[in-house]
């Protein structure tokens, strides 16, 4: 009888540490590379964010230790400052006129920008000089060329146009108009480079086939570009909105709400009377009185997207 | 309307008050006892009570202490280096560093609050106007320091003291004024056919109109939200017409006042008939500096600081540029000007560095070298720099120092309060002036300001 040889059985492989079982599995994996970035989402979004709403609901001073919560008092408080009211409405104006702009102009400058002509790169990037330019020093530009006794814009009214000058951050008809200018340049390359990105990943087969078909200029815009660049544009479009509804530095810099608060909008009203006012909870009430309106526009414009996905 | 009390009706009371007997007792004995400053800075005690209540002991500097003073840009850059040198000079004599950072006017409103609220930041930091008053629980009590300079001094000015006594404690130490006149062209005054500046708000809009009329350079003030140059004047405009925003004791509105309404009305009338420029209603401090210094405008209000720059600097109009003092209204004469002093911060771990950096920083020769580098555009806060050398060195430069004793603060006879830095803040004042010159509408002005006023000063607790 032959002794039939067994195979030897491999020794069972010794069980690998419990972290290293778990970062072989993906989703384990996954989370754990998150955790840095949802630190920092904690700490520098979150974090703030919750402290600017307690803030609102106590009756805190800037270098007064004992503070308190008073529930809504500071919202009701606000309901009678006639500069918050103005304020509001000042931004709402701001916020919708300057995107309606932005959005006209950024989508022209980006349709003009996808076409093949000369120095097409060279073009691309000064047009963006808006954006890259500091805010605050952009601003103090602007501040100079309002200005009514050195205004290069006068200038040219008064001299080749033989017009008359405009006092244009000194009347209250001028000077938040002068604002929403300096905000749809500084803006409009925001747009316009980013709708750029979005038709430039639009397939021409789809430009030329409609073509065949006989479609105009207009008819592609409409059937094509609109919609293919649809995701883009709301998501700018959201984008805009938020930064635009929490300016600061421009009307900051332009005119510190002057004319008598005329060009005050939400986020240097709460500046003022928060910082150096000292009353940073009833600042902090008023720069949270958009955040509702804001979340609900936020999240039509996120569930829309989704939806059409 | 209740009852208005002037200044000096506070001055006799503290004058005669128990604590002010026992502050002045101790003074003497101070300034009896103690040496030169610089020499205290190195140890000693000098008589008087503490911060705490027990013997003053003059703060020494100590080795290797690390000590950051915040302030702001001054408009004479000299002056701000004669400070750093001093501050370097200070460091090497006690081994330890004291430096000095330097920010606009705009940065040192908003980086002073963030510093307080995060409880942390520079040890000392320059108090503008009645920031003590807001950041009281921030800033360590200087009593003792503030007697001992009183004892070498003299008397503190009493805006210097308003702003900086909370209550019966000094928040900060007075540091200095930025005194605040007229500088003008006086080549353009002789082409309207005027002699000498006006001295009534009434002469000045006539002034005004003849400068106007013969299209010279006209008279320009900011009605914007300035910090400096539109509270300095439009404030003095509603003193000396009468007008007071509150009470003394702060509790009580007093805007909405026939007084009001004539310096409301003046304005008005001044703006109407095209005797001060139209373009000012957003004018920030620098914009009546640079249209000043290029011919645009015949006057304006503002610290030494034009007159210095074309003095030193630009020369180009500096033979037909003169200075004067405020002009005055039917119910009196007043200046407001810009007010600096500093305090020490509680977070600071070198707290008596710090007490002893300021003090040095005020010893006579120190201060009185400083004023010189600044050459008239500080005054010193203390009886001893009322007539300092500098005041001499250029007759041009006496409106400035004759316009240092009106002062007074804003909101004033209201005791400065968190009450009156916020209406100071929100240009409730200065707003009230540019809207009714504007609108034509006097009376609805002055409701608006009344109706922003009482939410700031009848707010309940």
């Amino acid at each position: 009888m032959s002794t039939a040889t067994l195979p030897k059985i491999a020794a069972e492989p010794k069980r690998r540490p419990l972290h290293v079982r778990l970062l072989n599995r993906e989703a384990p994996l996954g989370y754990t590379l998150l955790v840095p970035t949802m630190l920092m989402l904690l700490v520098f979004l979150a974090f703030p964010f919750l402290w600017g709403i307690w803030l609102s609901v106590t009756d805190a001073q800037i270098g007064v230790d004992q503070t308190k919560f008073i529930g809504g008092a500071n919202f009701l408080y606000e309901r009678g400052d006639t500069v918050f009211i103005q304020s509001f409405w000042n931004t709402i104006n701001y916020t919708l006129v300057t995107t309606v702009f932005k959005l006209v102009l950024g989508l022209s400058m980006a349709l003009l920008l996808n076409q093949v002509f000369p120095f097409q790169r060279f073009v691309r990037a000064a047009l963006l000089l808006p954006w890259i330019i500091p805010s605050v020093l952009s601003t103090l530009a602007w501040r100079w060329m309002f200005d009514p006794t050195f205004s290069v814009l006068n200038w040219v009214l008064v001299h080749p146009l033989h017009s008359v000058g405009v006092n244009w951050l000194g009347t209250t008809n001028t000077a938040l108009a002068s604002l929403m200018v300096v905000n749809i340049w500084r803006g409009v390359p925001f747009y316009g480079i980013s709708f750029l990105a979005g038709l430039q990943v639009i397939p021409v087969d789809l430009y030329e086939a409609a073509r065949v078909d006989g479609a105009n200029r207009w008819q592609q815009f409409r059937e094509i570009t609109l919609p293919l660049l649809r995701p883009v544009l709301m998501v700018v479009l959201m984008l805009s909105t938020i930064l635009t509804f929490a300016d600061f530095q421009l009307p900051y810099v332009l005119t510190k709400g002057a004319p008598y608060n005329s060009t005050n909008v939400l986020s240097t009203w709460a500046f003022n009377i928060g910082v150096p006012g000292g009353d940073i909870g009833i600042g902090a009430a008023i720069s949270l009185v958009l955040f509702p309106i804001l979340a609900i526009a936020i999240a039509g414009v996120l569930l829309s997207l989704r939806s059409k996905d | 309307m209740a009852e208005i009390r002037d200044i000096t009706d506070y001055a006799a009371k503290d004058a005669w008050s128990r604590r002010k007997f026992l502050q002045a007792t101790g003074l003497v004995a101070a300034s009896l006892a103690a040496g030169p400053i610089i020499e205290a800075c190195g140890g000693g005690t000098s008589g008087g009570t503490s911060n705490t209540g027990g013997p003053y002991k003059v703060p020494k500097a100590r080795a290797g202490a690390k000590v950051q003073l915040l302030q702001w840009n001054s408009f004479v850059k000299a002056a701000d280096d004669e400070f750093k040198r001093q501050a370097a000079e200070f460091s090497q004599a006690n081994s330890c560093t004291v430096t000095i950072q330097t920010v606009s006017g705009d940065d040192l409103i908003a980086k002073t609050p963030a510093a307080v609220e995060a409880g942390s930041g520079p040890d000392i930091i320059q108090m503008e106007y009645g920031w003590p008053h807001l950041y009281e629980q921030a800033c360590i009590d200087v009593t003792a320091d503030v007697n001992y300079l009183k004892g070498k001094l003299g008397a503190i000015h009493q805006v210097n003291d308003a702003f900086c006594k909370v209550g019966d404690a000094y928040r900060a130490i007075p540091h200095t004024q930025v005194p605040n006149a007229w500088s003008y062209r006086t080549d353009m005054w002789q082409q309207a056919g005027l002699s000498k500046f006006p001295t009534t708000w009434d002469e000045l809009a006539s002034n005004g109109k003849q400068l106007s009329d013969k299209k010279l350079g006209q008279i320009a003030v900011s009605l914007g939200h300035a910090y400096g140059d539109a509270i300095t004047m439009w404030y003095p405009v509603l003193w000396d017409f009468g007008g007071r925003e509150a009470t003394a004791d702060g509790k009580t509105v007093t805007i909405n006042s026939k007084e009001t309404l004539a310096a409301v009305n003046w304005a008005i009338n001044t703006w109407n008939s095209n005797s001060i420029a139209q373009n000012t209603l957003s004018w920030l401090d620098p914009d009546n500096n640079q249209a000043y210094h290029s011919g645009l405008i015949s006057a304006t209000l503002n610290g030494a600081s034009i007159y210095l720059k074309e003095k030193n600097i630009n020369k180009k109009y500096i033979d037909v540029t003169d200075n004067a003092a405020q002009p005055g209204g039917p119910k009196g004469l007043s200046t407001l000007n810009l007010i600096f002093n500093h305090a020490v911060m509680k977070w600071s771990q070198e707290q008596e560095t710090a007490r002893a950096f300021l003090l040095y920083a005020m010893e006579h020769d120190n201060y009185s070298k400083w004023m010189s580098v600044a050459g008239g555009y500080d005054a010193g806060p203390y009886a001893a720099f009322t007539n300092d050398p500098v005041w001499g060195t250029d007759p041009k430069l006496k409106p400035f120092h004759d316009v240092v004793p009106n002062g007074k603060w804003p909101a004033w006879p209201a005791v400065p309060s968190k009450a009156t830095a916020q209406s100071q803040v929100q240009f409730i004042i200065v707003d009230m002036f540019a809207k009714a010159v504007t609108s034509k509408d006097a009376k609805g002005s002055i409701a608006d300001a009344e109706q922003k006023l009482k939410r700031i000063y009848e707010k309940p607790s």
